[in-house]
């Protein structure tokens, strides 16, 4: 089990709401997203984040693997919140936190037992005991966080361009675009790396993972 | 609101820099406590000793001043609270980072090759240190002085107490004591550290610090109307509410933590001779003049501090200290507009934010400075947070360092040279650890991939180990890249303090910290 995979963090959270005020949240979520607010500006500015989605489930709809599973008698509806994000828990719910309190409440205002994003530490508790842990968490692209992929798209498109645009430069031409080329591109030249370390308790994972790999290597070896 | 703290169960060394208030000199040492009846014995005796952070109200006055000729504070280890018998309950609600100690954390704050911890100096190696003990003094023999009044008050105690030895001084030599000093040019102390900076400008200011209004603009926390307002006392003092409205993180008793903190102590090398060579070999290719690529390290000019967004490059130099020059000579003529003109404009120093540079071309993204206090910069899209400095509020650093070691003529590498780094925060793994991590270590914030601070990353030389100097687009330049950055800095130790109180001290002393 883990949440964490290379720079990526996979988080998930499922909180019980009346069904009624579910019905209510689902409007407002959907005049939200149109009207474009400020609380999305915020979110978006927080660039530690891939994506953040709510989805609300009412009580009567909950999934079913098959139709011979029984449907469950639930009393409340549910919202699910998910998120990939870059870095640890704690950076990301202070992030959060610290820079849009006011969004979240609106968002999750209606949850039952919601405690309001600041105080921080209540805020900490309730998504604790609500989130569900990742069973199995795949990262294709583990030394890239989200900006790496943006930038990198953003440069090989206009490298591309360059491209295109250099055939018929004599040097001195060349040498202006070029340095031009490296201007209007500085803020897609990070360097790749790999993640920093999420916590001392994901150090020791990954120590564990490690010694795991050596000993099923030593085992296979004996074997052969 | 300034709501007012009792300064006098607070540690002086919490509010006040000492070397601000004509501390150049100062020596740091370790205990370990042996016994704890005579540890607690000892401590009592010392209390007496202890600069609280009362305020010294003669200090533009000096003959007239009521500071000490030495000062004292102290601070412990979780392995010291242990050794001094705190209750399990008591020590169980320290934060886990304080817990652990600086050495099993080495892989967060990045200090593997030459800074992993096996390099580090003896005293660091093997048990635990247990307490820190620091002396400022306006001269060395009052720092001596007060040492040796300290030392007799461990013999008294026979043997419970001893003092750790093995800190590595100049030639090499293992001494039992750390001794930090300002740089002194011509006799007298100046604000510089070794590679030759300018330092100790930055600096917070909270509610209730008990320290001049006048230095709150550029110090506090930036409201959106470009105004400054002290930090909650709480992000630097346990026990008052903080900027999550909040009590900080804290052991119980309420009156063990109330008024106390966290302090980080890391002894940190410069590499003086590897800096050097690296900025004469990058000023060749680099269009300006040698002091203005330092400048783009750190993001302040080295001879005199001046941010770079106040003068971008050697012609705005140049007509600063001009117009600095001018007035001062005014100023020193008594002419009073151009007194306050000189204020006005040293305040600019400390004063300012990034909005007018979001491309870097001033004061590069990645620049020291800027790392490490971004002020509103991370808000890149205005309006998007609660706050322009929503992301920087809670990631404040007192820092409360001096330079050790070195005369700016002999120092090369292996000499021993750099800056013993203390900075004080009420939680180490939000406000210390993180920006160590995430802002010095790493640059996802800034957009820069793993790009890492050019003086004090733990880069390797390496291609990638870059500093980009970005430019304003429309010049046609292209930015500069400082590229195979090598290892200026390195740790050669330290570890997590608790600053207790005055009364928690006296508690600590007597055993009667009680958490039922
Ligand atoms: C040998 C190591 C270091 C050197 C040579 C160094 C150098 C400097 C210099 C020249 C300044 C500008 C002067 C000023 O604003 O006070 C500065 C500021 C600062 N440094 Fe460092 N520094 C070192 C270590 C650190 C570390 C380890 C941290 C924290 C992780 C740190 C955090 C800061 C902060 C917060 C500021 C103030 C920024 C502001 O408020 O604008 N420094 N440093």
């Amino acid at each position: 089990m883990s949440n964490v995979a290379g720079k990526a963090y996979g988080m998930n959270v499922l909180t019980p709401l009346r069904w009624w005020t579910a019905l209510w949240q689902k409007l407002i979520f959907w005049v939200v997203v149109k009207t474009f607010p400020y609380f999305l500006k915020g979110l978006l500015t927080l660039s530690l984040i891939h994506y953040a989605r709510w989805t609300i489930i009412n009580r009567w709809s909950f999934p079913r693997l098959d139709k011979s599973q029984p449907k469950e008698k639930l009393s409340y509806s549910y919202m699910l919140f998910e998120s990939n994000f870059n870095g640890s828990w704690d950076q990301y719910i202070d992030s959060f936190s610290f820079a849009i309190p006011s969004g979240l409440d609106m968002f999750w205002r209606w949850n039952i037992k919601y405690p309001k994003s600041i105080p921080l530490h209540d805020f900490y508790n309730y998504i604790r005991f609500n989130q569900i842990e990742s069973g199995h968490y795949y990262n294709a692209y583990p030394l890239a966080a989200a900006n790496d992929v943006k930038t990198a798209q953003k440069l090989f498109t206009n490298l591309g361009t360059f491209q295109q645009n250099i055939a018929n430069l004599n040097d001195e031409e060349f040498l202006q675009a070029y340095q031009q080329f490296l201007a209007d591109n500085q803020h897609s030249l990070g360097s790749m790396g790999e993640s920093p370390l999420m916590s001392a308790s994901h150090e020791l994972v990954q120590e564990h993972q490690h010694a795991n790999i050596m000993m099923a290597r030593a085992a296979g070896k004996q074997e052969a | 609101m300034n709501r007012p703290l009792d300064l006098y169960d607070i540690q002086g060394n919490i509010c006040k820099g000492y070397g601000r208030f004509g501390f150049p000199k100062a020596r740091y040492f370790f205990l370990e406590f042996h016994d704890y009846a005579g540890g607690r014995n000892f401590l009592q005796q010392l209390i007496p000793l202890i600069t609280t952070a009362e305020p010294w109200t003669g200090r533009k006055q000096p003959d007239q001043s009521d500071k000490p000729a030495a000062t004292t504070n102290i601070a412990f280890t979780y392995h010291g609270l242990c050794a001094l018998g705190l209750p399990r309950r008591s020590l169980d609600g320290f934060p886990q980072e304080f817990k652990m100690g600086m050495k099993p954390r080495a892989a967060i704050l990045g200090d593997n090759g030459p800074s992993s911890p096996q390099h580090w100096d003896p005293v660091w190696q093997g048990d635990t240190v247990h307490a820190w003990v620091s002396i400022n003094g306006q001269t060395q023999e009052t720092v001596e002085q007060r040492f040796a009044d300290i030392e007799a008050l461990m013999q008294s105690v026979q043997g419970s107490v001893s003092i750790r030895p093995g800190h590595k001084g100049p030639d090499g030599k293992m001494l039992p004591y750390q001794d930090a000093s300002a740089v002194f040019e011509n006799g007298k102390a100046t604000p510089k550290e070794h590679f030759g900076f300018v330092d100790g400008i930055g600096n917070p200011y909270f509610e209730g610090c008990g320290n001049d209004p006048e230095r709150l603009p550029g110090r506090g926390k930036l409201n959106r109307d470009g105004k400054w307002e002290p930090l909650a006392t709480g992000e630097f003092i346990l026990g008052h509410i903080d900027e999550a409205k909040e009590y900080p993180l804290a052991p119980e008793p309420h009156l063990l933590a109330r008024n106390g903190t966290f302090m980080v102590y890391r002894k940190l090398h410069e590499n003086v001779k590897t800096f050097n060579d690296y900025v004469d070999n990058m000023a060749k290719d680099f269009d300006g003049s040698r002091e203005l690529l330092m400048a783009k390290f750190s993001g302040r000019w080295p001879d005199n501090g001046a941010p770079l967004v106040l003068a971008p490059d050697d012609k705005a130099k140049a007509e600063l200290d001009q117009k600095m020059a001018e007035l001062q000579k005014k100023a020193a003529e008594g002419d009073a507009c151009a007194i306050g003109q000189l204020k006005a404009l040293e305040e600019q120093w400390i004063n300012f934010t990034y909005n007018d540079d979001k491309h870097g071309a001033k004061c590069p993204i990645g620049a020291h400075i800027r790392r490490t206090n971004t002020r509103g910069s991370l808000e890149t899209e205005k309006g998007a947070f609660d706050r322009p400095g929503a992301l920087v509020d809670r990631r404040r650093l007192m820092r409360r360092g001096l330079p050790y070691g070195g005369h700016d003529e002999l120092t090369n590498d292996d000499s021993e040279q750099g800056i013993i780094f203390m900075c004080i925060s009420a939680s180490i793994e939000r406000q210390f650890e993180f920006v160590q991590q995430q802002w010095v270590n790493y640059s996802n914030d800034f957009h820069l991939g793993n790009d890492r601070d050019v003086l004090i990353g733990a880069n390797n030389g390496k291609l990638t180990d870059k500093h980009i100097v970005q430019v304003n687009p429309k010049e046609g330049k292209a930015p500069f890249f400082c590229t195979h950055m090598p290892r200026m800095v390195e740790t050669r130790g330290g570890d997590y303090f608790f600053i207790p109180s005055i009364t928690a001290l006296d508690m600590i002393a007597q055993g009667i910290i009680d958490p039922t």
